[in-house]
């Protein structure tokens, strides 16, 4: 008999930081080995009142403990707001297909976050980093709603400007305190020559209008579509393509994604809602 | 494939409900639903002329089942052998359907495999199809020829039984006294009921034939406005989800028990508001008609891409559930018709 798909790995909250006035990472230890590629999701479980879907945000190649970052949003995240360390939690997974990391080789990656959506691209940046020699640069466009939105401040603002092959812009929907930065939504600082469309893939993670408007942008500096890769937000529930509610088209974001080429999805509807 | 006789059912199931739980299909009103078989209880010996209005996947998905527990795990429970009497043709399909989703390499649903193992199917001949029954439609019939451990056809002086799987045989060869030898007149009989059958589901569908298969048909008609015009006719009871024999949809929730948490899983439906929403409240499926669309674009057109088979059985419970009697075969026709329409436009052009 196989194991049951449905049991959690017992698992701790062993640190909590702060990231923004509305978002936190949590850092999470399994009982039991666990081990994920980057743009894989997990299902995170706080025993007794839900469940809910999350790419961790750490680097796959630290297999001792997981980062997961989460922005509070509904009634599970807010509870996990307000757990302590020490917490104990279930963790099931990883589900899905994440980045095809090794497609990118040899290419220019052009990755476009906002928000939250930093989480997931937290853990491809590292990844890349680790190997950054194998590709023609990594260029990152991030924003946020104002600087203290962003998230991974320390490292954003501090040592990822400073990664040869790295080229990193920020920029914030409203300039506050000592900003001194670009102003304007992230399609702003997105430009043409940014990088060289016949060698480079986008990758595009944040809010749902954030990442419709990034996709257009790249469509308009020609991109094919099979070239930007989404990592797609659906109610992702069970993780192994049974219960449905995540379901994009034919899809399941959960099995199949939740990174997906623009190539993959842009003929159903409502994608981006 | 072995094929035995015998005159009555009460001995049968009474030897059955010795080795096993029995389950069998009582007259409630105008439909049949199941009920544990009581051998002191005549009326419990019937034979359906037409599937349940329930659907199988109670028997091995049921409405509501404990999933995990913590921080202790949980593994299925022990599955006591049972039988269910009357399955027609579509029920057996449509654990077929179920059998490709929770049975999947990789990702095998272990509650749902325990009570499949134990499961043994009693099928028997539909002797009269419903007004919705269109199973010819989706490649079925009103009897099946696969599927079963026992199917059951009901002949003027008794029932001609086929044995279709080994344990069958063996249910077979233990209770050999009940059987007799098939008489010759029995199967032609069975099969001329059979043939009578299939013709009455056939006249009843004759007007919702479509000029390209099902998938292609839903496929071409994506965009078209006859979901959304349907969509004003439903009021959204999701009860043709709920009756729907392959509809496999759940929920997992998790809740608190006196010393222990607790992991559920229940029954859910693509046609609730709620079903696609998010946290931070985005919704691909807001809109009624988007969610008619899904439903009928994954039952014929994205199961059929990833596993090969239509999702659609054909067996009109949702049909006869609907309380403002949204009818497939309709829909299915009027997307034909449009598509058909477009074509010609085409080639006019």
């Amino acid at each position: 008999m196989s194991k049951n798909l449905y049991q959690p790995v017992n698992s701790e909250i062993v640190d909590i930081i702060d990231e923004s006035p509305t978002i936190k990472s949590f850092v999470v230890v399994a009982e039991e080995p666990f081990k994920f590629k980057t743009g894989q999701f997990v299902e995170l479980t706080l025993p007794g009142e839900g469940e809910a879907p999350f790419t961790p945000s750490s680097s796959p190649a630290d297999t001792e403990k997981m980062e997961i970052t989460i922005m509070k949003a509904g009634r599970v995240t807010a509870l996990l707001h307000e757990s302590q360390k020490g917490q104990k939690v279930g963790i099931r997974g990883p589900y899905g297909r994440g980045y095809p990391v090794d497609d990118y080789v040899g290419k220019e990656i052009y990755i476009v976050g906002g928000g939250v959506g930093l989480a997931p691209i937290r853990s491809l940046f590292l990844t890349l980093v680790d190997r950054i020699q194998d590709f023609k640069s990594v260029v990152c466009r991030f924003g946020a709603k104002a600087p203290d939105d962003f998230i991974y401040k320390n490292t954003l603002f501090g040592a990822w400007q400073n990664i040869d092959g790295v080229d990193l812009k920020l920029t914030v929907d409203e300039a506050n305190g000592d900003w001194n930065g670009n102003v304007g939504v992230v399609t702003k600082i997105l430009n043409r020559g940014d990088v060289d469309v016949r060698n480079a893939v986008g990758v595009v993670c944040g809010p749902p209008i954030m990442m419709k408007f990034a996709t257009l942008k790249l469509l308009e500096f020609g991109f094919a579509p099979k070239d930007i890769y989404l990592s797609m937000e659906k109610n992702m529930s069970c993780g192994f393509g049974k219960c449905g509610h995540c379901m994009l088209g034919k899809y399941y974001v959960c099995k199949d994604g939740p990174v997906f080429t623009y190539e993959q999805i842009k003929g159903y509807r409502n994608i981006w809602d | 494939m072995q094929t035995v006789f015998v005159s009555e059912l009460k001995p049968f199931f009474d030897a059955v409900a010795e080795q096993m739980d029995l389950y069998v299909p009582k007259k409630t009103g105008a439909h049949y639903i199941y009920d544990k078989y009581d051998p002191a209880d005549e009326a419990a010996v019937q034979f359906n002329n037409i599937r349940a209005c329930t659907p199988v996947k109670e028997f091995l998905f049921p409405l509501r089942e404990l999933a995990a527990v913590f921080p202790e795990s949980l593994e299925p429970e022990e599955i006591r052998p049972f039988a269910v009497f009357g399955l027609k043709d579509c029920d057996l399909r449509s654990i077929e359907i179920l059998d490709k989703v929770f049975t999947e390499e990789e990702f095998e649903d272990s509650f749902y495999i325990a009570r499949r193992e134990k499961m043994f199917i009693i099928s028997s001949d539909c002797s009269e199809p419903g007004t919705s029954c269109w199973c010819t439609f989706s490649g079925g019939q009103p009897h099946a020829e696969k599927g079963f451990d026992l199917n059951i056809s009901m002949v003027g002086n008794g029932f001609v039984v086929e044995v279709g799987s080994e344990k069958a045989s063996e249910f077979v060869e233990k209770t050999k006294d009940l059987f007799a030898e098939v008489p010759a007149e029995a199967l032609t009989e069975r099969d001329a009921a059979r043939t009578e059958a299939r013709r009455r589901v056939d006249d009843n569908n004759a007007e919702y034939t479509l000029d390209e298969p099902a998938n292609e048909v839903v496929a071409g008609g994506y965009e078209s406005d006859v979901f959304d015009m349907e969509s004003q006719k439903c009021v959204e009871c999701q009860a043709c989800t709920r009756v729907c024999p392959t509809c496999h949809c759940f929920y997992l929730y998790d809740t608190k028990r006196e010393d222990y948490f607790a992991k559920m899983k229940m029954w859910d439906s693509c046609m609730r508001l709620a079903y696609a929403e998010v946290a931070g409240g985005e919704n691909p499926r807001r809109v009624l008609g988007d969610r008619i669309r899904h439903r009928f674009m994954h039952k014929f057109a994205y199961f059929l891409d990833r596993y090969g088979i239509n999702m659609c059985v054909g067996c009109g419970r949702c049909i006869d559930a609907d309380s403002h009697k949204m009818d497939l075969r309709v829909v299915l026709k009027k997307l034909n018709e449009e598509l058909k329409g477009a074509k010609e436009a085409k080639v006019a052009k």
